[in-house]
């Protein structure tokens, strides 16, 4: 998607809120948009969303399906859970049954289950920010824009954010995410586009996504080295070293340690 | 889009916001029929006239119930043609409920009298006329609620005095004598018409006239959405 030369103000004769603004994202790339309170962030979001219409310039080779999820969920609304995320899958043209396993799966995946039957006008902050994640991802969109999707979640829950950045980019997806929290450390391979006075200005990933690596560290039972060890290479993982006789200080003492690069 | 015009009905009925403008409509009929006995077409013609800011208001709050942030996150599932199509399509729906009670009411209360001698029109003919009737109130009224819309007037205040002047500027410049009766929608008109004989040249000249006002109105309200998603 590129956003060519894009001017864009809310108002005839009000400020502009970009400037010739020159952005683009690539299938496969994440982008963080970075900027301080007002700076215009959600506005780029929005506008590379397909919400907001350029005031001069334009936006080409916007994905057809595209999932936002907006800071705050608009959660007044007279529906419960399943019936909010059905009906939104069918608007988006999903048949009926493809919409009930869609709204299975990511209910389950998104700890939502027992949240179904609940109004959303009933649900906390976070709970509801999580249906606003759902909603995006019922159909698999071709660009992910995330507007602040850490706002509201609780620790266990911010995990869920990069598996679904994840999951798009191995489907050939795009990824916009906007973040003043500092989260987007969990997002290392992400080119970084600050937004200030209207002006958008854009960095590379501090590596290239390809070459970006991260070392994790998995607990294993001693007696199941070997065939993780199997599996991790199987999938393409580089195995760096397999230990026995130590822990990490902040984890409990287990029989088997892998370290997978 | 058949999806989006369900869950925005859905989200009109669910709330109960739907009851003020049906009852309101049901409140005008009431005084309308409570006067005395008229002949269906007649009758008819004078509902049209009294449920077109009824429809226009009910169009409005249907509109605006649902929260600006979820009627954007309609627009990027959809896209903006769709999304504006099925705003309309559900009042139009909505409306078209209204219309039905508004035919059947006058039956109920006693307020029509079915014809009995000959030259008068036949109560197929009169029912059928009052369907005209109303089918031309219908659009308008919808484009004006649409224009009156939160997503176009921003605030409570603005979108009140749209419907305030469609609708008294309908009646007022609708009026038998007005210079520029083609500013409003030909509700009074018809319903002049159909206080006698309607020809058919007039009930296609009162048609493409109804048509045509909405053309323009929608036209409005769909430029101001561009900049107002």
């Amino acid at each position: 998607m590129r956003v060519e030369d894009v001017w864009l103000r809310y108002r005839r004769g009000g400020p502009w809120v970009l400037r010739a603004a020159a952005v683009s994202i690539d299938p496969g790339e994440v982008a963080v948009v970075l900027g301080r309170n007002g700076a215009g962030k959600s506005t780029l979001l929005q506008l590379a969303a397909g919400v907001l219409s350029p005031t001069r310039g334009r936006v080409l080779d916007r994905p057809r399906r595209v999932g936002w999820v907006p800071e705050r969920f608009p959660a007044d609304q007279p529906f419960t859970v399943t019936a909010y995320l059905t009906a939104m899958g069918r608007a988006a043209g999903l048949p009926a049954t493809d919409t009930a396993a869609a709204v299975d799966r990511w209910t389950e995946r998104l700890g939502l289950t027992r949240f179904r039957g609940v109004r959303l006008a009933e649900l906390s902050k976070g709970t509801a920010q999580k249906v606003g994640l759902a909603q995006a991802m019922l159909r698999r969109p071709g660009l992910l824009v995330l507007d602040e999707p850490w706002e509201g979640l609780d620790a266990a829950a911010r995990e869920l954010v990069p598996g679904l950045v994840d999951e798009v980019l191995a489907a050939g997806g795009s990824v916009l995410v906007s973040d003043h929290r500092g989260e987007t450390v969990r997002l290392p391979g992400a080119a970084r586009w600050t937004v200030a006075d209207g002006t958008v200005g854009t960095e590379p990933p501090a590596v290239a996504p390809a070459a970006a690596h991260a070392v994790v560290e998995v607990s294993v039972p001693a007696a199941r080295v070997a065939g993780t060890v199997a599996r991790l290479r199987a999938d393409g993982h580089h195995v760096l070293r397999v230990r026995t006789d130590s822990s990490p200080p902040d984890a409990p003492a287990t029989p088997g340690e892998v370290a997978a690069r | 889009m058949s999806g989006l015009v369900r869950m925005r009905l859905a989200g009109f009925l669910r709330t109960g916001r739907a009851l003020a403008p049906l009852l309101a409509g049901l409140l005008a009929l009431a005084v309308l029929y409570g006067g005395g006995r008229a002949r269906p077409a007649e009758a008819y013609g004078v509902s049209a006239v009294v449920l077109f800011p009824v429809l226009a208001w009910q169009t409005k709050i249907l509109l605006d119930v649902e929260p600006d942030v979820q009627r954007r996150l309609a627009l990027v599932l959809v896209g903006p043609a769709r999304e504006r199509a099925a705003g309309l399509l559900a009042a139009a729906l909505a409306g078209a409920g209204t219309v039905a009670v508004a035919l059947v009411f006058p039956w109920l209360v006693g307020g029509v009298v079915a014809p009995s001698g000959a030259g008068e029109q036949s109560l197929p003919v009169g029912l059928a006329l009052g369907l005209w009737a109303h089918l031309l109130a219908l659009p308008p009224a919808v484009a004006l609620g649409a224009l009156a819309s939160r997503a176009v007037t921003g605030s409570a205040g603005y979108g009140v005095a749209v419907l305030a002047l469609g609708a008294v500027g309908t009646l007022a410049l609708g009026l038998s004598g007005s210079a520029v009766p083609w500013l409003v929608p030909p509700l009074l008109a018809t319903a002049r018409a159909l206080g006698g004989g309607v020809a058919p040249a007039t009930g296609g000249l009162l048609s493409a006239w109804a048509v045509a006002w909405t053309a323009v109105v929608l036209a409005g309200y769909l430029r101001w959405r561009r900049v107002r998603p």
